[in-house]
């Protein structure tokens, strides 16, 4: 394979154009270079997935510290306000709407968690102590996260605790006294999105999935345009140094084919056909927003005829469907486009071995997670949606073709941000290091990674050395969880530096949860 | 009056990345003397350049609108806009519901009628380059018909309030924009309460942070040309800090429903009164924060709740921050000329923003004249540089269509409804996925031209594989048959059809309306021989239908051939 070589050559040329400009590279510009080292032997087939929640989720109403001491802070905070976010604790039957509940004294309401029921108890396999006190600390998803609770307990689901964007770590003393290296743009949605996906505010051209897809699309012999593929409209996360994301429809065909230049035809002509399709695909105009268009149509059409082919096949369309999804609250029937979009997923994955491909990262999203207000409509809803959806996707991974794909697939969540821990009457507001899920096959699931932050506003007496504010300062930095993650896809600890240059300044370089 | 605009013209036309004449700044112009002055005349020399300014000024040239400006001049045409009123979309909306309710009585209005009222006026509208600011200003001060929060009578009314202050001062606007109650319920202000420090609630944020972040000033300090201001490490300088927003928040506290006699329950939305949907926010002493406020360098003191004197202060004070000038100006001029100005340009629209030549900060129409009547606007030579211009929005290249082949709704209510799926056009009017818009004006392409040397082009953000289908497959519908419920909205085409049986008089017709004459060779060689390939019978006493079709279908394939090139895609 000419990979090594190939990249040093695209290597020259794009580190030569960043000196030009004089900008800062986004990562390492020797990145690809050192691609080469890739292992040949490698397991057949490995792709990551990145649910991306774009608004900034909640996470402090997703996964939640429920022994006494933590519990009694959160619920002081958020059992307030208009409408009151606090969930209820861990055994609470739902309460009949109409009816009143003992613990809060309010008449339930549908969309209120007096309805819901308790959070839902998960036991980490590994015990955690209680921050400030003693004892063993507990823990509970959201009530509507039922399918996530099943995934978690059967050891394919585990939860990494309050991660943030971070140049270095940061206490709460360095934070207040503004003596310490911050990212830029904390609790702005376009940057921090950016900052996730790509380390950098926005206007960042390099994610860290498309570098992986960088050091890795070598494997993939001549369809490498399908190493990156997105569900989800552009997405910085994959855009590589050479890798170029890749959008599929989620459609009935996965690449939508350009009709006027496919037939015989066209408004009477027989050869109208060919010369649209000569000057949809016509790279040559001086204006670089014609070239780049064209590039885009170019590769457009040329995927068309690989994808639609494969996506016939029979291994293709015995993928497991995404099922008929209700709203929990109102019990409407709802289209929930994040199971759709896995679906999409799991046939590209199903299409892998009639492609050749053996590496991919896919990026799909989810939207509305903004919850400064009505957040007891939209949030467990969302939350709802998130787990059913991951739910199916190990479900249909287990049948791939009849083979079970669920180790080489690994599933992670990835959000703006968290949100304020206080509320602001029936919502919250920006914040900063929230909570995340990660599924397969290969995780270690069943358990709690990172250091899960202690619980509560500060009061008399009090002083939550993990928050500032209202918000909590992460304890696990995005780099060290994408680097987790890469080096389970293949990547080495020496690129791993180069991708994420703040890595080495983190207290672990693996968090462990794979 | 302004007779001839001064312009800089570069004698040599090789340029990298952005150029910039007349400021003393030296992007990149290879060789060659760097500049001289050439006057460009106020009346277009000819109709394809007066089609350029109104493909930037309209929603797409028209015969008429060109015989206009090619009589009256590009600033007396832009004087006789600047006073035309827009019809209201307001209005539209009411009508229909009274003519829908004729066959269905319980019928009620949705997103679709406000679109519907989008491309009449856009298509049909006198009042063009209002409409065209009413869009570009609708995508800066975002309310969105995806949020279920989002009612579609107050979104007319957000839309004909954005138009109503579309020329007039951004200071009034920014003040309607903040107690439209859409705005208060998409940003979440309209019902926020004070902070209660017994149960640690604080005020919502949403609204504080996204004024400042996308209608304002923006994250970092910027000099009036929309450079970057930095510190002595070379770091942008932050424009404001958490505790500015989280102070900023208390000021939009206290806000909420219109009601003639507003009380407690009124303020949470009871007793709601038919038209508190479309007026602006009233204020409610009693929610309203009376704690100090520090925000961008002002203090308000505690005490008594007055709103109205903390929103006066505090909009006074967003205005006259030294960003709004460039950061207003940059993003106009990417809705309306160029994704990537140079300084020169930002810097003489900020001037115009700063003091429209009566002393006057923050009016508009100083502002867009500034904009469209810019060398940089209008120097046609300066269209040849490879990153000038931009590429056009999807909502745009519809509107070019109907103008320019005289397109009309059969039923007269132009019903197109949602166009915002990948395999339609990618966004509707009003319609954006989030505050940030269907595009980011700081979006640099990946894995692009533009994207290596670091060039932002914002509607790319929605361009993919699956968009670029979706709009050509659109596009041959919409030309061969028309768009909307039974296809309401089509075209006859008219004048093409006329000068069918001449490939080369037909194309040089797509070269004017669609393409500001600037088709190349290779483009017109395809259309032209596409087009003569579509076989004309000559007429004979019984071949009359035969004969319409072919006339028909060679204009159809050359308006489609056209309108899918690259070279349309790109708007210089």
């Amino acid at each position: 394979m000419s990979h090594g070589t190939h990249s040093r050559r695209q290597l020259l040329k794009v580190g030569g154009g960043l000196s030009i400009l004089g900008a800062a590279a986004p990562f390492a510009a020797q990145l690809a270079a050192a691609g080469s080292a890739v292992s040949q032997s490698a397991p057949d087939y490995k792709a990551l997935v990145c649910i991306f929640m774009f608004g900034g989720n909640d996470a402090n109403n997703m996964v939640l510290a429920t022994d006494n001491d933590s519990w009694t802070r959160y619920f002081n905070a958020r059992n307030t306000g208009t409408d009151p976010i606090a969930l209820m604790p861990v055994g609470t039957a739902p309460v009949a709407v109409g009816a009143t509940n003992p613990l809060t004294g309010r008449v339930s309401r549908a969309n209120a968690p007096d309805a819901w029921g308790g959070v839902l108890p998960i036991i980490p396999r590994t015990i955690q102590t209680i921050p400030t006190s003693s004892g063993t600390r507990t823990f509970g998803l959201h009530p509507h996260m039922g399918p996530a609770k099943t995934l978690f307990d059967a050891g394919r689901l585990a939860v990494v605790a309050n991660v943030g964007t971070l140049i270095r770590p940061v206490t709460r003393a360095q934070y207040e006294a503004k003596n310490v290296s911050l990212p830029a743009n904390l609790f702005s949605h376009n940057d921090q999105q950016s900052t996730w996906q790509a380390g950098r505010t926005e206007g960042a051209r390099t994610g860290w999935g498309g570098a992986f897809g960088d050091l890795l699309n070598g494997m993939n012999g001549t369809k490498s345009l399908f190493t990156a593929v997105s569900t989800a409209g552009n997405a910085v996360f994959l855009s590589g140094q050479n890798v170029i994301q890749y959008q599929i429809s989620t459609g009935a065909q996965p690449a939508v084919v350009i009709n006027g230049q496919s037939g015989t035809s066209l408004f009477g002509s027989s050869i109208a056909p060919s010369r649209v399709r000569d000057t949809i695909r016509d790279t040559s105009a001086a204006s670089l927003y014609a070239a780049d268009y064209a590039t885009t149509t170019g590769r457009s059409i040329g995927a068309a005829a690989d994808l639609n082919t494969v996506f016939a096949s029979s291994a293709v369309t015995g993928v497991l469907t995404a099922p008929a999804y209700r709203n929990p609250i109102t019990a409407a029937a709802e289209t929930n486009s994040l199971a759709i979009q896995l679906q999409t997923v799991a046939r590209m994955i199903a299409a892998a071995p009639t492609l050749g491909i053996k590496r991919q990262v896919f990026f799909v999203s989810i939207g509305g997670w903004d919850s400064h207000d009505v957040q007891n409509v939209a949030q467990p809803n969302n939350l709802s949606k998130v787990a059913s959806a991951m739910a199916y996707f190990d479900e249909a991974l287990a049948n791939i073709g009849g083979v079970n794909m669920r180790e080489a697939v690994t599933t992670f969540t990835a959000s703006d941000f968290s949100r304020t821990f206080t509320t602001n009457g029936d919502g919250t507001d920006h914040a900063w290091g929230g909570h995340h899920l990660v599924m397969g096959g290969t995780v270690k699931g069943g358990d709690i990674y990172g250091q899960f932050p202690t619980i509560g506003m500060d009061q008399t007496g009090f002083k939550n050395p993990d928050m500032t504010s209202s918000y909590f300062i992460p304890t696990t930095s995005v780099d060290q969880y994408a680097a987790t993650l890469g080096r389970w896809l293949g990547v080495s600890e020496t690129n791993l530096d180069m991708i994420f240059p703040n890595l080495k300044g983190m207290v672990s370089r693996d968090l462990g949860f794979l | 009056m302004l007779k001839r605009l001064q312009v800089c013209a570069l004698s040599v036309l090789l340029l990298v990345g952005l150029s910039s004449c007349g400021d003393g700044l030296s992007f990149a112009v290879l060789g060659g003397d760097r500049e001289s002055t050439t006057p460009i005349d106020n009346i277009p020399e000819d109709t394809a350049v007066a089609a350029r300014f109104l493909t930037q000024a309209t929603f797409g040239p028209t015969d008429g609108d060109i015989k206009t400006v090619m009589s009256k001049g590009y600033e007396a045409y832009l004087d006789g806009q600047l006073t035309a009123q827009s019809p209201s979309h307001l209005a539209y909306m009411d009508n229909r519901l009274a003519q829908m309710k004729l066959t269905n009585p319980s019928a009620s209005l949705s997103a679709n009628q406000f679109y519907e009222s989008y491309w009449l006026y856009a298509a049909t509208g006198q009042a063009q380059l209002r409409e065209r600011m009413k869009l570009a200003l609708s995508e800066i001060f975002v309310i969105s018909l995806v949020d279920g929060a989002i009612d579609a009578r107050g979104a007319a009314s957000y839309y004909d309030m954005l138009g109503d202050n579309a020329f007039g001062n951004y200071r009034t606007l920014l003040e309607q924009v903040s107690l439209h109650p859409q705005m208060g319920r998409y940003l979440t202000h309209l019902a926020n309460q004070k902070e209660d420090a017994a149960t640690g609630r604080k005020p919502d944020e949403n609204y504080a942070r996204e004024v400042l972040q996308l209608m304002s000033i923006g994250t970092v300090q910027l000099n009036n040309d929309g450079t970057v201001r930095r510190d002595g490490s070379g770091a942008p300088i932050s424009t404001y800090t958490p505790a500015d927003v989280s102070n900023l928040a208390k000021v939009f506290t206290g806000y909420s429903w219109y009601h003639p006699a507003p009380t407690n329950s009124t303020f949470f939305g009871g007793s709601r009164d038919p038209n508190a949907t479309v007026r602006p926010m009233i204020f409610y002493a009693n929610y309203h924060s009376v704690t100090e406020k520090s925000f961008l360098g002002v203090t308000l003191p505690a005490g008594a709740a007055n709103g109205p004197n903390d929103l006066k202060v505090a909009l006074d004070t967003i205005f006259n921050h030294p960003n709004v000038p460039p950061f207003m100006c940059h993003r106009l001029i990417q809705r309306i000329v160029t994704s990537n100005p140079t300084p020169g340009y930002i810097s003489r629209c900020s001037a115009a923003f700063i003091d429209n030549g009566s002393g006057v900060r923050g009016d508009l129409k100083a502002v867009i004249k500034a904009i469209l009547l810019d060398r940089e606007a209008r120097d046609v030579s300066l269209s040849r540089t490879p990153s000038y211009g931009k590429l056009r929005e999807p909502m745009i290249r519809l509107t070019n269509w109907m103008r320019a082949f005289g397109a009309t709704s059969i039923s007269g209510n132009y019903l197109i409804t949602s166009t915002s799926a990948n395999t339609s056009l990618g966004q509707s009017p009003l319609s954006s996925p989030s505050v940030f818009n269907f595009y980011r004006p700081g979006y640099v392409p990946p894995n692009t031209r533009l994207g290596d040397q670091n060039l932002t082009a914002p509607e790319f953000q929605i361009v993919d594989e699956v968009t670029v289908a979706g709009y050509a497959n659109t596009m041959q519908t919409v030309i061969g048959s028309g768009i909307g419920s039974g296809s309401d909205v089509r075209s006859a085409y008219v004048r093409e059809t006329e000068i069918a049986h001449d490939p080369n008089t037909l194309v040089d017709r797509m070269n004017v309306m669609l393409l500001s004459g600037q088709m190349s060779d290779a483009l017109r060689a395809r259309i032209v021989e596409s087009v003569a390939s579509v076989p004309l019978p000559a007429p004979t006493a019984n071949n009359a239908a035969t004969v319409a079709t072919a006339r028909l279908n060679r204009a159809k394939l050359a308006v489609y051939m056209t309108m899918v090139s690259p070279e349309y895609l790109v708007q210089r």
